[in-house]
């Protein structure tokens, strides 16, 4: 009995120790990732108080005596999920980094276009305040905004599960405790299913970006251009029926309407602006890619939508409901070939289908009522892979 | 029936051929195995837990951002994703080349044939293919060179035109050194040139000239000039050492000719017969019909014969015929039987030579049907004495100054170390070679000119055929046009060379053509369709005897022991270039070596000294390795030139040894052999590249043959046993059934001449990777299209065939079974497929595929410093096809019909909702296939071509006892042997 204990109470402080000196490094290695990012590097001749003293004028933490709203109320510090219309922090210092203080100056108290004027009304900031905000932001761009921490619940979880198990087969072999064996044995192959269960969902994700949304250089919104103004997807995406590619629509062609548009009912003078620049001085826009193929699989939108007909929100999803572009379907291979099986072939309207002589026979005989996709070879292996 | 074999070895010792055959294999085995070795279980246990770990991590991590990055303007001939096709021309090496360029995504990566111009009729060659690949090449210099060291334009200038202002201040002379220049718009800028420098002469030099039928013509005719050899018009072909299939003149227009004068398909085609005198084994003597292998002293002596009975049997003399070292009999006869349909040509240099081939022609009435004069030739214009006046007057300091344009004399005069000096110790030395090379090496000023596909340019290859190169990608490097740089030094300050040409078209090639009034209009169309052809009315200068009493007089040449006999490789013609690894890389057609050049010697010599391949002799103190060469005529050795470069770059540095040293300089003209060599053999070996013994056919009947008369009375004779072979086609399971298409080749042996176009052409098209010397030697060479040379009969002087092997995409296909991941499933359309991404590498089908076609990755070739051929760096990849994935290690490879082309023509037809025309759908072996050989196409279109030539009675498939029923038809080769 008493060595029993003993070697129980052994296991337990290898267990502890393991566990401590997991916990230990986890959070001093997520501390290193960060460490140098909460610095502040002094730049123009500015001191670091100035800087942090802009700071805390953006985040509304000076001066405690206003009637105007923070900076931050209305500005991000960088982009996030949600969509928020107003040029961030980032934005705005990269506007007027290599511009002088009275540029910003007259930006921010002397507002154009309607929606400005409406929001930067009552602005009573001093001259000394809005100076360090600029300090701030220029600051800004050369330290970048801190990196939101990542949140690892599937890791938390996935730890907790594997510290059930240790727990659950230590009881079982050493301590002994539970009198009801089914408990410890039913937590052990639950915590186990599950752990399975979250490595096989994380393999067959992996490199898969479902729901991928990334911020974009322009805060373009597919529901104002598509959804709201109804503007047709191939408007923009002119190559659509002839090419593989889709095309993204070269910078001139944004200009055909923003030659006039200049102020949009939600972001203002902002955003557009960044596109009459790019247009003007020969910027290229550098959009992140959302739909990404692996290199092996060639994909040809002109055979689905210039021959097949397909709805782009067949696959792109409600692209007119999306403020921020996301990827809807998971690109997957079995998503393709599913879709390959159900789909019917418009066979009698499309002449290149009268290659296909046996399956118009069999048609007309009734011995098929339908031809589909899969019917003609469309999920060969070299249809997509070469 | 006919022994075939593959190599001497196994035409003397089968069995023992076999079991070293064997025996190799498993040492190659044993090697791998041993190398494996070396790492043991337990490595691999830590190998696979910390590849299991760096696995998660990397899982954890997120995918990189990919940037999507549109056109400011979209060039509105620009859709992202499809490929641009301009017209352009080739011209380097004295080859001439209508070509389409593809250009995908602002990138070259494809040269196809162009089917308007009626010079290469939509054919090219293994090396207009490549050229693609020069365009990325890494030896190419990036900025203009003072003396080795990077400078700019503006010193340049300033320098050389202040110079060149003193030498003619001076009155010392400047000679302008080029190659045949075949631009009309260049002539005028070098006309210019020289009118503003009077003391700058334009002298012409070409490493394999043509001076002996110029020179010849100019004493026949009074015209120095190259006529127009009509080969498809030619009843008898006889061919005294010109290999006009493979490096002579205009060899892709030839070839072309040639095959469709010896097409024979239906009943009343008609078929040449072709003669060939020859030393070595070359590309056109192994297609001939009577081979006849001399000693190139001889050469003369039996032409004299041949001319002298010809003319008694004409009845214009009546003394003996002197006597020949061959008999010509036979010759004179077929020649006399086809009087005016005939043809005689000789590769010599010399111009007596050439004086007696013309009195031949003129005898059998060919001038005027088989040789015309109307588009005579300008591809070769150098005569070989001028450039000998210009080495001797460099060496008594007459010449101060020397430009170097698309000219290596360093490298291919036999004096070449001498002229090294002579060029660097000039007052100006300029050379305006676009990459390294060893003349510009001797030059004190490197002004680089663009790559053909980066420029401008007109060229005129024939007489009033007209063609356009242009710009298909923005200059990679800091080069400029010479044609702009001459025009610089001549004074103007923004000279552009384009303008030039427009202006000079615009002006004096409008008024040659009447659809379009409007100058614009027609340089528009020129551009568009890259050749304008103009109607040329010529008439045919007179023949004279001048000079023909001498030739006959002075003899053949003195035959003293070995002759040695240099010839333009296949792959590498004069050696410019060497540092192109697709042509390193190409298997010699007849010896089927790569990456070296070798003596080719004779059987009986070798078998007397106890030579095998691999040993080495000496010849004149030079160490070449040596490859025992069945039809070597006695007495002679055969050497390729184009090697042992010496500053060519990374790839061709120090491949193989230079013969140009070698070759002599008589009567005043560059003569490609040398008589009384000294050779001495060794005891040494030296490994050489051999794809000879690779891809055993076990001796079937792979190769079926018939002869012309046979084949009038059979069609299918010599294809019999393909009755028997269809009898016995019984299965247990249903044919797969093909609803839609059926995808099919055929290959005409007929018609194949073995030439390797189709080998490189797939190569561009389909991302195939060069793997190196040491890797070819252990077999594992990717070409996905390999040619298999076959020998026959006699050691001494064989028959030779050459048959192009790529997947047969068999219906009922042995590599398909054995997959154990499915990687290789029939698709619909039966194709044979290959999914790169699902192979494992068990190569379990690489073993079971019995025409051994398929390819394995055994290392990473690209991005692998260990293979730094051309895909090692970023410049040397932009010449990948991105339709095409390129393959890493462990993967199977092989050929996929083009499915990338298929696919992309069928989704044109699907969106423009019409049918596929036969023939619209050509992977890239047929595109640009000079022999019209290859035919692609849908075999269930029973209107199509392919369907016809599968019901040939001359149509069979490789192994077909097998019944693995291959899409992929073979005709039989037909000769026209004299019965």
């Amino acid at each position: 009995m008493r060595e029993h204990f003993f070697r129980g109470s052994f296991m337990k402080k290898t267990q502890i120790f393991i566990s401590l000196f997991a916990f230990v490094t986890c959070i001093l290695l997520s501390n290193n990732l960060y460490a140098d990012s909460t610095e502040s590097v002094v730049t123009d001749g500015h001191s670091h108080a100035e800087v942090k003293r802009g700071e805390r004028f953006f985040k509304g933490l000076l001066p405690f005596d206003r009637n105007y709203s923070s900076c931050v109320s209305c500005h991000n510090l960088n982009q996030v999920d949600t969509l928020n219309w107003n040029p961030s922090a980032m934005d705005i210092a990269m506007k007027f980094v290599d511009k002088d203080f009275e540029a910003f100056q007259a930006s921010v108290m002397n507002p154009v276009g309607v929606k400005m004027e409406a929001s930067h009304v009552n602005f009573n900031i001093s001259e000394e305040d809005l100076k360090t905000v600029k300090i701030y932001l220029d600051d800004l761009v050369h330290t970048g905004t801190p990196v939101p921490k990542p949140t690892h619940y599937n890791l938390i979880l996935f730890l907790f599960l594997g510290l059930l198990i240790t727990w659950a087969v230590v009881e079982l072999i050493f301590i002994r405790k539970i009198k009801l064996k089914f408990i410890p044995l039913i937590i052990l192959l639950g915590a186990f299913g599950w752990q399975v269960k979250m490595i096989v969902t994380d393999a067959i994700k992996l490199g898969r970006q479902e729901n991928y949304a990334p911020d974009q250089p322009i805060k373009f919104s597919h529901k104002v251009h598509a959804g709201e103004n109804g503007i047709d997807c191939m408007y923009c995406h002119t190559t659509v029926e002839q090419s593989k590619s889709a095309g993204i629509p070269a910078t001139n062609l944004c200009m055909n309407c923003h030659i006039l548009i200049r102020e949009g009912t939600n972001s203002g003078k902002f955003e557009i602006a960044k596109v009459v620049d790019a247009a003007e001085n020969g910027h290229s826009i550098e959009w992140k890619r959302i739909h990404n193929l692996p290199d092996h699989v060639y994909f040809s939108h002109a055979v689905h939508v210039g021959s097949g007909k397909l709805d782009c929100m067949q696959c792109h999803g409600p692209v007119d409901e999306m403020d921020i572009m996301q990827q809807h379907s998971d690109l997957s291979m079995g998503w393709c070939v599913n879709c390959h099986r159900d789909t019917e072939v418009d066979f009698g309207n499309n002449g290149y289908y009268e290659h296909y002589v046996k399956l118009h026979e069999e048609l007309k005989s009734g011995a098929i009522d339908s031809v589909k996709a899969v019917d003609i070879g469309a999920n060969d292996c070299m249809r997509c892979h070469y | 029936m006919t022994k075939y074999w593959r190599s001497l070895d196994e035409l003397n010792n089968p069995v023992e051929f076999k079991q070293n055959e064997v025996k190799l294999e498993l040492d190659a085995k044993r090697a791998v195995m041993k190398k494996a070795s070396g790492s043991s279980r337990r490595d691999f246990l830590k190998t696979f837990g910390f590849s299991v770990a760096a696995a998660a991590v990397v899982a954890s991590c997120k995918r990189p951002v990919d940037k999507a990055i549109p056109y400011l303007v979209k060039p509105e001939e620009v859709t992202p994703g499809m490929a641009n096709y301009y017209a352009s021309s080739y011209f380097e090496a004295n080859e001439y080349c209508s070509v389409l360029v593809k250009v995908r995504d602002g990138r070259p990566i494809k040269i196809e044939g162009n089917d308007l111009s009626s010079v290469s009729q939509k054919g090219t060659s293994a090396r207009v293919q490549a050229s693609v690949l020069d365009l990325y090449d890494d030896a190419r210099f990036k900025t203009p060179l003072k003396r080795g060291e990077a400078t700019n334009w503006e010193e340049v200038d300033s320098y050389i035109t202040k110079k060149l202002e003193q030498l003619n201040s001076d009155n010392k002379k400047v000679v302008l050194l080029t190659s045949s220049i075949i631009s009309p718009t260049t002539k005028k800028v070098i006309a210019g040139f020289q009118e503003k420098y009077s003391n700058v002469e334009w002298v012409k030099y070409d490493a394999v000239s043509a001076s002996g039928i110029l020179e010849a013509n100019q004493q026949s005719f009074g015209t120095a000039l190259i006529p127009d050899y009509r080969f498809e018009r030619a009843k008898v072909i006889a061919s005294f050492g010109a290999d006009f299939l493979g490096t002579w003149l205009s060899s892709t227009e030839y070839t072309k000719a040639y095959a469709a004068g010896r097409r024979v398909l239906d009943k009343g085609d008609e078929m040449s017969r072709h003669y060939q005198f020859e030393s070595g084994m070359t590309l056109t003597g192994s297609n001939a019909d009577v081979r006849v292998p001399i000693k190139p002293s001889e050469e003369k002596t039996i032409l004299t014969a041949l001319y002298y009975q010809l003319l008694q049997a004409k009845g214009f003399m009546t003394i003996a015929a002197p006597g020949s070292p061959v008999d010509v009999t036979g010759l004179a006869e077929d020649l006399l039987a086809n009087e005016g349909k005939s043809l005689v040509i000789s590769g010599s240099n010399d111009v007596n030579i050439q004086l007696i081939v013309n009195a031949i022609n003129n005898l059998l009435g060919n001038y005027g049907s088989t040789i015309l004069f109307d588009r005579t030739l300008n591809t070769h214009q150098a005569i070989d004495a001028e450039f000998e006046k210009v080495f001797a007057r460099l060496k008594n300091k007459e010449i101060a100054g020397v430009l170097c344009w698309g000219v290596n004399p360093v490298y291919n005069h036999p004096k070449g170390q001498e002229l090294k000096e002579l060029i660097s110790g000039a007052e100006l030395s300029v050379s305006f070679s676009d990459r390294k090379d060893e003349t510009t090496a001797a030059c004190h000023w490197v002004c680089p000119a663009p790559h053909y596909l980066e420029a401008w340019n007109d060229a005129e290859p024939k007489k009033g055929l007209f063609s356009l190169s242009q710009p298909t990608i923005s200059k990679l490097f800091d080069s400029r046009q010479v044609q702009e740089t001459l025009l610089k030094w001549a004074g103007e300050e923004q000279p552009n060379y384009y303008e030039l040409l427009k202006a000079n078209w615009e002006e004096n090639f409008t008024g040659l053509q009447s659809k379009y009034s409007d100058s614009r209009l027609f340089w528009n169309d020129a551009l568009q369709k890259g050749v304008f052809e103009t109607e040329i009315i010529a008439e045919a200068p007179v023949y004279s005897e001048n000079g023909l009493e001498n030739a006959l007089q002075l003899g053949g040449a003195e035959s003293q022991g070995w002759e040695i006999v240099f010839y333009q490789s296949v792959a590498l013609k004069d050696g410019s270039s060497a540092n192109n690894p697709w042509l390193q890389e190409l298997p010699d057609p007849v010896a089927k070596i790569s990456w070296d050049n070798f003596a080719a010697v004779p059987v009986k010599w070798a078998e007397e000294n106890g030579l095998q391949n691999e040993s080495v002799i000496t010849i004149n103190g030079i160490e070449m390795p040596v490859f025992v060469q069945p039809g070597q005529a006695p007495g002679t050795i055969s050497v390729a030139l184009g090697y042992g470069r010496e500053v060519a770059g990374k790839v061709g540095d120090g491949v193989g040894k230079n013969m140009y040293a070698l070759a002599s300089i008589q009567n005043n003209a560059k003569q490609l052999w040398l008589g009384g060599a000294d050779v001495q053999t060794t005891t040494k070996t030296f490994e050489l590249a051999l794809s000879q013994t690779h891809h055993s056919m076990e001796g079937r009947p792979i190769v079926r043959e018939t002869n012309f008369d046979k084949w009038l009375l059979d069609p299918a004779s010599g294809n019999e046993i393909r009755e028997e072979h269809l009898e016995h086609h019984v299965s247990m399971y249903p044919e797969q059934e093909f609803k839609g298409h059926h995808w099919a080749m055929a290959v005409d042996l007929g018609s194949c001449v073995g030439c390797g176009n189709c080998s490189i052409s797939c190569q561009a098209e389909n991302n195939v990777q060069v793997i190196g010397k040491e890797q070819v030697r252990n077999r594992r060479i990717m070409h996905w299209i390999r040619i298999d040379r076959y020998f026959s009969n006699d050691a001494e002087n064989p028959d030779v065939y050459h048959q192009p092997v790529m997947c047969q995409h068999c219906d009922n296909a042995p590599c398909e079974n054995v997959c154990p991941v499915s990687a290789t499933p029939h698709s619909e359309e039966g194709l044979n497929q290959m999914a790169y991404n699902r192979c494992v590498g068990t190569k379990y089908c690489v073993n079971n595929c019995p025409y051994k076609v398929r390819r394995f990755n055994w290392f990473q070739y690209v991005q692998n410093p260990e293979f730094d051929y051309a895909s090692n760096s970023d410049l040397g990849r932009m010449v990948l096809n991105p339709d095409v994935t390129v393959r890493s290690r462990g993967v199977v490879e092989k050929c996929s019909f083009c499915v990338q082309r298929i696919q992309e023509k069928k989704a044109e037809a699907k969106v423009a909702g019409r049918m596929l025309k036969d023939g619209e759908v050509q992977p890239a072996c047929v595109q640009s296939c000079p022999a019209d050989a290859l035919v692609f196409g849908d075999v269930n279109d029973p209107k199509s071509k392919i369907n016809k030539l599968f019901k040939n009675e001359r149509n069979y498939h490789l192994l077909e006892e097998l019944h693995t029923l291959p899409s992929v038809g073979y005709l039989t080769k037909v000769r026209n042997k004299k019965a």
